[in-house]
């Protein structure tokens, strides 16, 4: 099959899907790109392969949203980094990728383009915040796609849609070009069908950029030649805390399974504590506020954005472009933390939860002593039904608890399928320590070829 | 205990102008998100190692948008300058 003849396939299902998985379309620019991959004019490690990008990620003369009203007619200048690193390797673009607006959330329901679903199921939602990716690349309409997970927002839906999902080490994929909401914790990683191919795109996008400061200067290994590397005799830790209350018992029982699986496989399991997770889902949410409420300071309609009709002065004119421009959920977020910042409420909250967050992270380095990797439930449940808690704020940020630890650590984790519900797919993460995603790889590897989990439609 | 007075103060700060439906919405979440912020207060303060360094690099002029891709995002432009709200 030539290039041209496979984008096309993803092209065709984009268009006869019922899942809204896709804001922006790039029909004439994905045909011309596979039209150069098969004349020989793009070559590279992705010559050819349909990608989906989260519309959160700048795409050079391609619309870029965040699926918000406020970026409704946003055209980026430039590529993001890791865009840039696609276009070297060949890589056709398809399109944009629905998901949270300005990534704030867990379901994909707050989008301004109307919500995405669950390929499993059309009642359900897809997780999110990167919910589009996860469900496009389930459903077939794109083989690869980037996400970005702050708290959860890569590996929720890629648990949610039975797909592969990594949330990278902080400062291994660089952030320019990607819409910043909590940028202490966010990281762009990559979603696929296969752990081979979610290894392929990640040696793509990893490395340096010293466009990002936060960006490190650590060499980028060979991922995928490396994936069959022997993982008997690996001491893997099961921490308590998060089987917590509220986690589904077939949720526990999948993880448990897989966790046998692994065993089987020579790896050495024990279970380990971590008594500050507790304070993880506050502290996360305390922190990705405050920094959203300073990175979505830039929003007033002048140098871009929404503008509404009639000027007045300038405070009521910023005023009005956010107020019509941001949708309720970002409005909330920009609140709480305005509130969290200002004078009086730093100490209660924001500098408590950087206490949290390192205990949190204190708890991690001691168990990455003893173990090589954990493993946890990626999400307490299988995809809940539309509708179901966005009346309920609070209820929705409950949702997080198992994926927020992993961004307040800066460590790595993958979501990998272990198990259905139903139909609907169970995903576990394997964690490890900074810069080891390796070592996750090689793992969720041998787990997939001893298995028969791989979800895709 | 957050009032509504108290909301409205933090909207004008964010620069987002709330009507009254949201405002009594926002007061009701608010108060049961905070309430439950509130078990940060058991953390017993312990010094924060700083892992933030500063990241820099020379001054060099380089490469960068053309004032038409500066501006072709603005919803207003003027004279090829953004055109901003009056001031007086």
């Amino acid at each position: 099959m030539s290039h041209r003849e496979h984008v096309e396939e993803s092209l065709d299902a984009i268009r006869r899907s019922k899942l809204n998985a896709f804001i922006t379309v790039d029909y004439e620019g994905a045909r011309r790109q596979a039209e150069e991959a098969d004349a020989g004019e793009l070559d590279g490690r992705l010559a050819g392969i349909p990608i989906a990008i989260k519309d959160a990620i700048s795409t050079k003369g391609l619309r870029t949203t965040c699926a918000s009203k406020m970026l409704e007619d946003y055209v980026p200048p430039y590529d993001a980094f890791v865009v840039k690193k696609l276009r070297e390797e060949g890589a056709v673009i398809i399109g944009k990728t629905n998901m949270d607006e300005f990534s704030m959330g867990t379901s994909t329901e707050t989008s301004f383009f109307g919500p995405c679903k669950n390929p499993w199921d059309l009642e359900r939602v897809p997780g999110g915040s990167s919910g589009g990716s996860a469900a496009a690349v389930a459903a077939r309409e794109a083989d690869l796609a980037l996400g970005s997970d702050t708290g959860g927002s890569i590996r929720c839906p890629a648990s949610f849609c039975g797909v592969v999902g990594l949330k990278p080490t902080y400062g291994r994929v660089s952030r320019s070009g990607l819409v910043s909401y909590g940028n202490s914790m966010e990281q762009i990683g990559p979603i696929a069908r296969t752990v081979e191919a979610c290894a392929t795109l990640f040696e793509v996008i990893a490395g340096y950029d010293p466009l990002d400061s936060t960006s490190r200067d650590v060499p980028v290994p060979h991922y995928v030649a490396r994936l069959t590397d022997e993982i008997a005799g690996l001491e893997v830790g099961v921490p308590q805390d998060f089987f917590g209350e509220g986690v589904d018992p077939v949720v526990e029982n999948a993880t448990w399974e897989a966790i046998a699986v692994l065993e089987s496989l020579g790896v050495h399991v024990k279970e380990t504590s971590m008594p500050n997770l507790k304070y993880a889902l506050s502290a996360y949410y305390v922190q990705a506020m405050s920094e959203a409420s300073s990175n979505l300071a830039r929003y007033s309609g002048i140098i871009y954005g929404h503008r509404v009709q009639k000027d007045h002065d300038w405070h009521t004119t910023f005023s009005e472009n956010r107020a019509s421009g941001f949708g309720k959920e970002v409005k909330r977020r920009i609140l709480l933390g305005t509130y969290a910042l200002s004078a009086g409420y730093y100490d209660k909250y924001y500098l408590k939860a950087r206490e949290a967050r390192a205990l949190i992270s204190r708890d991690f380095q001691r168990v990455f002593k003893q173990f090589d990797a954990l493993i946890a439930p990626t999400m307490p449940y299988v995809a809940f039904k539309i509708g179901e808690k966005i009346e309920d704020p609070l209820s929705l940020y409950k949702v997080d608890i198992n994926t927020v630890p992993i961004n307040l650590a800066n460590v790595p984790s993958l979501s990998v399928p272990c198990g259905r519900k139903g139909r609907l797919p169970i995903g576990m993460q394997i964690i490890g320590d900074q810069f080891n995603e390796q070592l996750l790889f090689n793992i969720a590897f041998q787990f997939e070829q001893n298995t028969n989990n791989t979800c895709a439609l | 205990m957050i009032t509504k007075t108290d909301v409205e103060q933090i909207a004008w700060l964010a620069c987002i102008e709330l009507d009254e439906e949201d405002m009594q919405a926002f007061t009701i979440q608010f108060n049961a998100i905070l309430e439950y912020f509130e078990e940060l207060e058991d953390i017993e303060a312990e010094p924060i190692e700083e892992e933030e360094r500063n990241v820099l690099r020379a001054d060099e002029v380089t490469a960068s948008l053309t004032q038409q891709e500066a501006l072709a995002n603005a919803p207003r432009v003027e004279n090829g300058y953004f055109r901003g709200p009056r001031i007086l």
